[in-house]
């Protein structure tokens, strides 16, 4: 199975992929994990040390600090996930497609775009789950390009503006032919709230609440599941992982 | 070799974005007739030179166009060493008068969910309450200037009229060439509250029919709006931008056009990162650190925030409901942070403190 979770930046993409992958890989699964995002933090809700997480080399910059050119016979993107992953907590694999580091050093930005089309499309998922933590915004779903097979999670907390980015972002993954789309009412504070951005959404729509203990392992760049594997959000998120496998 | 290379529509474009921005400054030459429209030309001529940058940095990016792109260098410089040496002889008082009345340009960044966009709205309509013209400008696909400025989401887009097609253009597409940007601006842009003018970039949908992936409806204009906004010479706009979450855009230099750069961090630690990964991004401009919905955190280190917009449930409302800040909660704490803000762009260049990121202490 491969999940693409998608969403506006800041509405929880990452929190969400990274405690939904603990969760996969304690109930059993095996779980690689995609950072997709041109400044890849994923690692940060795996549970992978912060320093680690600042020192990891991404595909891309791997590849380009190689000498490898486009031009160059493209690698198979199981070889660079052994080349390049690194493990993370509960023997979940993680990779990272490409990191921006500064103005123009190399056309690294449609690069990472390439690269998340190339391993969402070819990592095989028989026998094992695949999360994409896409970049914010919409594009990146494009590029994903998720097919009937893939699920894709549409997350969103309550502001409008957020909403509205997720609620297109159905609508896109409908248009490319995905079965099953949920939307993620992140951080929400009542059930009216759930219930207004269900409706919105127009899709099945799991509600993750409101949950201080997430800020604060936040911002200390920790995992939630670690600080505080018993938090209501954590335990939801828990239940997602339940509900997507079942 | 470069020169030997087939010129392809690509290359012919670059050369006449190149031609273009040349003819830009020669009638800004012609009609300067005072010290503050020099400073302005030369402000033009070195953001034309900052998006060359990228060019130049990407050799690939336009192969037939290469000896043109160094020839472009020289002639930009030129007219940054032609305006320099206009004012050369001005008494000090009237230049700093000059430079205290220029139009602002600054750029806000950040992670996705800092609050970029509250700010850039906020920023530019209270500009806008004290008399001055200031467009503002979306560079994020996905819609929330317009949101946070009190307009609709669907008045977005650059109109037809003001985009047209071509071939050679990065995205297929680039700003009609019959028209100067500020006339775009002042024709096309919506009048959002306070009179601020706003334009974006319209809706992101599925592919184009057999364009790749990165045509998209969106993209169409991004070219176009990113050469808009750098075309804006005019000594006496504001012009801002609140550009897409992260550092995909500072990459590409959407902000070439910009003075100023505001970083905008929040308290998770994640939002830490991400500002210093982006403050190199920033290059020679001034940057200006904006801590926003912190409660009583510290400065995160290497990060010394020029302003502290706190943690404003009222605000916060006001983003469930979509509304603009600015009228929903007038009176909010973070409003009166983000008025602080105003008034530094509002003052005299040589008061707004700090400069460079590498002037920023650690």
């Amino acid at each position: 199975m491969k999940i693409a979770v998608c969403g506006k930046g800041g509405s929880g993409k990452s929190t969400i992929s990274g405690a939904l992958a603990r969760h996969l890989a304690r109930q059993g699964h095996k779980v690689v994990a995609l950072d997709c995002d041109p400044n890849p933090n994923l690692g940060i809700s795996l549970g992978v040390p912060r320093e680690e997480v600042e020192s990891m080399k991404p595909i891309l910059n791997a590849l380009l600090d190689s000498g490898h050119t486009h031009k160059d016979p493209k690698i198979e993107a199981e070889v660079l996930l052994g080349r390049y992953g690194v493990d993370a907590p509960e023997g979940i694999r993680l990779v990272a497609t490409g990191k921006i580091e500064r103005p123009s050093d190399a056309c690294l930005c449609c690069g990472s775009h390439n690269t998340t089309r190339q391993f969402f499309g070819e990592l095989g998922a028989d026998d094992r789950i695949v999360i994409a933590d896409l970049e914010a915004g919409l594009n990146d779903l494009i590029w994903a390009k998720p097919g009937a097979d893939d699920v894709v999670l549409a997350v969103t907390e309550g502001s409008a503006k957020s909403v509205e980015i997720a609620r297109r972002a159905c609508r896109l993954a409908e248009e490319l032919g995905v079965s099953r789309i949920i939307g993620i009412a992140n951080r929400t504070v009542s059930d009216v709230d759930a219930k207004r951005i269900a409706e919105e959404l127009g899709v099945e729509t799991f509600t993750i609440p409101e949950d201080r203990a997430i800020e604060d392992a936040d911002h200390l760049g920790v995992a939630a599941m670690d600080a505080d594997p018993s938090a209501p959000a954590v335990t939801a998120i828990g239940e997602l992982a339940r509900i997507i496998t079942s | 070799m470069g020169d030997e290379h087939e010129l392809t529509h690509r290359d012919e474009w670059a050369i006449q974005c190149m031609q273009r921005q040349l003819l830009v400054l020669e009638d800004e030459a012609a009609r300067a007739a005072d010290p503050r429209a020099w400073l302005a030309l030369e402000r033009h001529a070195h953001s034309y030179a900052r998006h060359l940058g990228t060019w130049l940095a990407k050799d690939r990016i336009f192969p037939g166009a290469r000896a043109e792109i160094h020839r472009h260098a020289a002639d930009l410089a030129a007219y940054e060493d032609r305006a320099r040496r206009e004012v050369a002889d001005v008494d000090p008082a009237t230049l700093d008068a000059a430079r205290a009345a220029l139009g602002i340009r600054v750029a806000v960044i950040g992670k996705g969910g800092a609050g970029k966009t509250v700010i850039t709205s906020t920023l530019s309509r209270l500009l806008a309450r004290t008399g001055r013209k200031v467009f503002a400008a979306d560079l994020d696909v996905n819609p929330g200037l317009a949101i946070s400025l009190g307009l609709p989401p669907t008045e977005a887009g650059l109109p037809p009229d003001a985009v047209e097609e071509h071939p050679g253009s990065i995205y297929g597409w680039q700003l009609t060439g019959a028209m100067r940007p500020i006339d775009v601006v002042e024709k096309f842009a919506a009048v959002a509250p306070d009179g601020v003018r706003f334009l974006g970039l319209g809706k992101i949908g599925p592919s184009i029919e057999g364009a790749g992936p990165q045509k998209t409806a969106a993209k169409q204009s991004v070219a176009a709006l990113v050469h808009l906004l750098l075309g804006i010479g005019e000594a006496d706009w504001d012009v801002l931008a609140d550009l897409e979450a992260g550092p995909t855009t500072p990459f590409e230099r959407y902000h070439a056009f910009s003075d100023d750069v505001v970083v905008v961090v929040g308290p998770a630690w994640r939002s830490a990162m991400t500002a210093r990964r982006l403050l190199p991004m920033a290059e020679d401009r001034r940057v200006t650190i904006v801590n926003n919905r912190f409660r009583d955190e510290p400065d995160h280190p290497g990060l010394p925030a020029r302003f502290r917009i706190p943690f404003d449930p009222d605000l916060a409302e006001a983003e469930r409901q979509g509304l603009p800040p600015l009228d929903a909660c007038p009176d909010s704490p973070a409003i009166a942070e983000i008025s602080k803000l105003a008034a530094l762009f509002a003052a005299p260049p040589g008061r707004r403190g700090p400069t460079s990121y590498q002037e920023v202490p650690v």
